[in-house]
Parts: C-alpha cells; structure tokens; sequence
C-alpha cells in the first residue's frame, strides 16, 4: 500500500566505521540494525546466516576482535572501531584456510547452512589454541547447531585442521 | 521499527551520566545486547532512543581489594571465566557464568547486562546472592551501594533509577576454608534457559564441617532469586553430613514459589530444587 509522504516513517541513520575481513569500511545506515543485517544486506557478505536470531544456533558467527560473537546480537552501532572477520575473510590470496579445507577433505559439509558459522568458530579456536582437545573442540562448537551432519566429522575436520595450523 | 531507533554512543562513564540525566525516562541502556536485541526484534520493548555503554571501557575489569572482589558491569562472562581471581574467590559465579550460553554469548554477554535484564532465570543472581553481592549504582548526583536482595524488587524489576548506571558488583572474597558450588537444571546441557539453578556458600568454617553462615539461592522458581532460609538454618553451627544436607534439601521448597510453563511444572521445579540443592553441598563440601 502505498504510503503518503507525510505518514512516512521516520528513518534513523548514522555513519559506522570499522575493519571487515582486514579492509577498512564505512557504512550509512540506521545504528540499532544488527551487524549481521549490515554485512548481509549493506556488504553482501553473506557467509553470516541468520537462523534464530537470539544467539541460539550460532550461523551468524564472526570474530570480533579476536573472539567468536553472534552477528544478530551485535548492533551495528557497537562494531564501531572493531575488526570483524567473517568466513570470507579466512580465505588468504585466493587459498582455504586449514579449515575450510579440513571440511572438504573430510566430507564435513551437509546442507553447508551452519559451515561458515562452524569455520568461524573452530578457526577462532585454533587462532587461541592450536592444539585442542577434543572436549576443547567440542566446547568450543557447543554454540553452532547443525542439522545434518551429526556432528561426528565436524569434530573430525577441526582435528585435522589443528594438525595442519600448527605446521 | 528497528530503523527509527537512535544509538547514542558515550565516550566515557561522565558521559554516558550525562546522557542518563538529559534523558531521564527515554532512554534503555545496552551493554552486550544479547537479552535487548531479541526483546526489541520480538517488539517486546519499544525504546525511541539506546544508551550502547560498551564504549565505557572502565567499567570492564575484574579486581580485588581487600577482602573484596570487585566486578565492573561491563565484564563479560569470558572475562569471568579466564580470570584466576574469580576463580580463586568467586567460584560458583564461575561456575554459573561457563554454563550461560555458548562461547559466543560468553564474549558478549555482561554480568551488569544479566543484573539488569532482571530475569528470574538469569543465571549470575544465584551466585550474586549466594556471595551477598553489593549492586553499585551511578548517576550524575553519586553512587548508591545496594544490597543485591534490595535491588531486585520484583519480576523484571529493579532498584535501578532512570537517570542510573549498573557500575560494578562487589562481595567478599571466599577463603579457601568457604565452601560454594553452583549448580543448573537446562532442558539439555548447552545454549539452555535454566529450569531451576541454585547457588550456595557456607563460610566461617570451624572444626570439621560447621559454618557460621550459609547463603542458598534458588533461581527460576520465583518472580525474582529467592532464598532458602529454612535451608540455611538448618546448615549452620553443627557439622555438616549427609543426613542434615538431605534434610536442608528438603527445606528449600519452602521458600520456592515456581509456575508451570514452558521449561517444565511447578511440581517439577520444586523437586528439582530438592535435589539440586543436595547437590551443591554435596559438590561444595565433598567436591
């Protein structure tokens, strides 16, 4: 329905800086939306999901600063001067990082829905101990939810992606 | 409508008071966001204008002086988790604080955050009132220092005025003579609400297993944190064994008032408060 002009809502916009998968960028939009909305629907980097949107499944995750968060529960306004990687980000001059190519190599991928958040959260891991074990693993993926995979060669690809980090 | 929602963005602690005092009623204050961005997507809040307090980098610390630990509103979970000091002083807050979430959550989510969302499940209050925490409040007029049973006065609802700020939680470090434990009840082990979680503490302990003081919490089972006082009686001032702990157990439903919903029955609640309380002091006394 179309609205009239002086009916129009109002609209909210501030300008937010920040370092995204090591590029500075700089965005207009308005500050309570979501850093995941921001990067999906301002940036096109679509790694980040949205699934639950309350921190529940964790598709939504990034590295801000050094530590996995959930996207959806970030306002864009808080990402102000923070450096953000995304699964994207992982790939260095074109290669997979050991990850992204345990995942393959190991047949991890179902759907592939929840992988980037996973990539994110086990690469977080090993950028913080590169040699876990497997309660660490499992910890540390506890906030990513798969539907597909069970789980089993998820855990297997972090292990073998931990071999390959620490060369 | 997301997008008609201003973010007013402190540069400091005098700052963001005087943001509170120009606006005395209009303002919802964010920390980590984790409780607020779900509640302002599900429209159970409409707030015209946000106070993002994370810039405040003075307010995230985790100290002692004293005899007292001192945590600044703004530490987050992980901070609570990977610091030697809570984990010395402040166990079943630890304890508490490793089961909130995932990691994900943990990285953002703040204890003055969990303080003033004032959800009856929030899990740091158990071990707040178990410590007998101190709330600390600021404003541009000065600090106010509130018991934690003072500041929680009803569901949701808080001491908290509008023009104040959650500035830190302050309690007596426990010795290593103190005995505490934390326990919770989820619908699975990770990511999950609590059903009922409980918090205790023994401290002034003399020969054997006799305390001169006990602080049980119940969590999830009230309109706000409630105490078990019948409980705690029953633990002070003679040596603790199995049979007066199952006993205390016992007396701890006195003092939970749980509903039906969701998560489980009242029913359920109160003999899930039976036994977890008999757990914690059998995990705080016997390890």
């Amino acid at each position: 329905m179309p609205v009239a002009i002086g009916e129009m809502p109002l609209r909210i916009e501030r300008t937010v800086s920040f370092k995204l998968n090591g590029q500075p960028v700089t965005v207009r939009c308005p500050p309570a939306y979501t850093l995941l909305e921001v990067l999906r629907e301002q940036l096109h980097v679509t790694g980040p999901k949205e699934d639950c949107a309350k921190g529940e499944c964790g598709a939504c995750t990034v590295i801000k600063d050094g530590a996995p968060v959930c996207s959806c529960l970030v306002l864009i306004s808080q990402a102000e001067g923070s450096e953000i990687i995304t699964s994207e980000g992982l790939v260095k001059d074109g290669r997979l990082n050991p990850v992204q190519n345990a995942f393959l190599d190991e047949g991890a991928v179902q759907c592939g829905h929840c992988i980037p958040g996973m990539i994110v959260s086990a690469s977080a891991l090993l950028m913080r101990n590169p040699n876990p074990t497997l309660d660490e693993i499992r910890t540390a993926l506890s906030g990513n939810l798969c539907r597909c995979t069970g789980y089993s060669k998820i855990i297997a690809a972090v292990q073998e992606a931990a071999k390959n980090w620490r060369q | 409508m997301l997008s008609e929602i201003d973010v007013l963005k402190p540069r400091d602690l005098d700052d963001a008071l005087d943001m509170l005092h120009e606006n005395p009623n209009g303002l919802k204050i964010v920390a980590g966001g984790s409780d607020i961005i779900v509640q302002l997507r599900d429209g159970v809040i409409k707030p015209s204008r946000l106070l993002n307090i994370l810039p405040v980098k003075e307010l995230r610390y985790v100290r002692k002086s004293g005899d007292r630990v001192q945590i600044g509103a703004l530490a987050t979970y992980n901070d609570i988790v990977t610091s030697r000091l809570t984990l010395d002083h402040a166990w079943p807050l630890v304890q508490a604080a490793k089961q909130i979430g995932a990691i994900q959550l943990q990285n953002t989510a703040t204890l003055g955050g969990n303080l003033g969302n004032a959800s009856p499940a929030g899990d740091s209050l158990p071990p707040l009132y178990a410590l007998d925490a101190v709330v600390v409040t600021q404003s541009k007029v000065g600090k106010r220092e509130i018991p934690i049973e003072q500041f929680f006065t009803w569901y949701r609802k808080t001491a908290l005025k509008p023009d104040e700020l959650i500035v830190a939680v302050h309690f007596k470090a426990l010795a290593e003579d103190d005995r505490g434990a934390y326990m919770k009840l989820g619908l699975r082990e990770a990511n999950a609400i609590s059903i009922v979680d409980v918090a205790t503490v023994l401290r002034g302990r003399s020969s054997g297993e006799t305390f001169d003081e006990a602080r049980v919490a119940l969590g999830a089972v009230a309109p706000n944190i409630r105490r078990a006082r019948a409980c705690e009686q029953a633990l002070t001032h003679k040596p603790i064994t199995r049979e007066i702990m199952k006993n205390a157990a016992t007396l701890a439903v006195q003092d939970a008032v749980p509903i039906d919903d969701i998560r489980g029955s009242a029913q359920y609640r109160k003999d899930v408060v039976v036994s977890l309380v008999y757990e914690s002091l059998d995990e705080a006394i016997f390890g």
